[in-house]
């Protein structure tokens, strides 16, 4: 190889050399921070599911949880995700917690995360709105315009309806499951 | 090493107000005060580290790929504060979203390190980015701080309350994109009426 060839793959190793010191850093600070991560994604869906049932024990089955208190079976919890306002600009997806009793009724509805417009779409984690799916059965869970029994955030119909077709897809899921006789 | 280059940053070529650099993150993430830190943390971090590393390596990067060196030193910064973000401080992390991995494309970062770092002696180089850091951290909690008091009525920072409820009707809008344009166009107006910068 003449040497002018040899100066001309200089600049091409100089950036693969680069490349592959950086990629070095980043596999050591991955494995350094992956246990971390994956046990702060952990406790945030244990807080939301110890909020949707207090003092409660959960049997992780496949896609959804089975609830016991006292060793006795009194509801299910399910973990959903949709996209909501914000995922649409690429923000996160709106994820949350069912609980559900055992008579195929929402026991109640928790935020895990979201990223909806801050004072608009955002009051879906309040109180107000989500203790509207208490005790609500599959058919109510609609928006009111829909013919349902829960009432939209004024200005966020966006994110309300995220919130409760999520719900609802959760709860058809785990009626169709206790349908087959579990 | 010359203390100017740390202080020309801070308000004479303030990265926002002066050099209109590193306007996307400033006009996204400055709904709250606490996010403003978090993204001049994470600023900081990588904008010393890679003109420090840029610096560094001027001498025997080739001026043919010397842009695309920087930027896989800068892209791999930003994975590493992303990922430490995430483990440590992992609501920060959700409330900066997507901007945290865009700190990439931040040209105030590449910019520096184009037009500064690999040209100037590493003492410099650290020198200019801690400037510079400084600069854009205290515009995005000047921003935050007008839009959070006027779109939420008072300023909460990690769970402390650090301006009690002034406003019980704030607007709402002063959060949304419009109020990040209305505060930074205004800011602007009075820093070049009293040629402040």
């Amino acid at each position: 190889m003449s040497r002018a060839r040899v100066a001309g793959l200089k600049p091409a190793l100089v950036l693969m050399v680069i490349c592959m010191v950086f990629s070095a850093i980043l596999v050591v600070v991955h494995d350094l921070t992956k246990g971390k991560i994956a046990e702060v994604e952990r406790e945030e869906v244990n807080r939301a599911l110890s909020e949707v049932f207090p003092s409660a024990e959960f049997e992780k089955i496949d896609d959804y949880y089975k609830v016991f208190e006292n060793g006795v079976l009194v509801g299910y919890a399910l973990l959903g995700e949709g996209q909501g306002y914000g995922g649409v600009y690429g923000g996160e997806p709106i994820k949350l917690v069912v609980g559900v009793n055992l008579d195929k009724t929402v026991k109640s509805v928790k935020i895990i995360s979201h990223s909806e417009t801050p004072g608009i779409g955002s009051k879906i984690e309040e109180e107000n709105f989500l203790s509207q799916f208490s005790g609500k059965t599959l058919e109510d869970l609609k928006l009111r315009s829909d013919g349902g029994k829960i009432d939209a955030i004024t200005g966020a119909t966006i994110s309300s309806k995220a919130v409760v077709d999520i719900v609802r897809g959760e709860v058809q899921k785990i009626a169709s499951e206790m349908g087959e006789g579990r | 090493m010359r203390i100017q280059e740390f202080t020309k940053g801070i308000i004479k070529r303030n990265a926002v107000f002066s050099l209109a650099l590193g306007l996307c993150p400033t006009l996204a993430v400055t709904i709250m005060v606490e996010n403003a830190l978090g993204m001049a943390f994470a600023v900081t971090f990588v904008l010393v580290l890679s003109n420090l590393i840029v610096s560094v390596i001027k001498g025997f990067v080739p001026p043919d790929v010397r842009i695309p060196c920087f930027i896989v030193v800068i892209a791999s910064l930003v994975t590493v504060i992303e990922f430490i973000m995430r483990a440590y401080s992992p609501t920060l992390a959700e409330h900066l979203g997507i901007f945290l991995p865009l700190i990439t494309v931040n040209c105030l970062i590449l910019g520096r390190a184009e037009a500064f770092a690999s040209r100037r002696p590493v003492a410099d180089s650290i020198l200019d980015s801690l400037g510079m850091s400084v600069g854009f951290g205290l515009a995005l909690i000047m921003v935050s701080a007008i839009r959070e008091l006027l779109g939420s009525g008072k300023i909460v920072i990690f769970g402390h309350e650090i301006v009690p409820t002034v406003l019980s009707s704030p607007a709402v809008a002063m959060t949304l994109a419009p109020g990040a344009f209305l505060t930074i166009g205004i800011l602007l107006a009075i820093m070049r009426r009293f040629r402040v910068i």
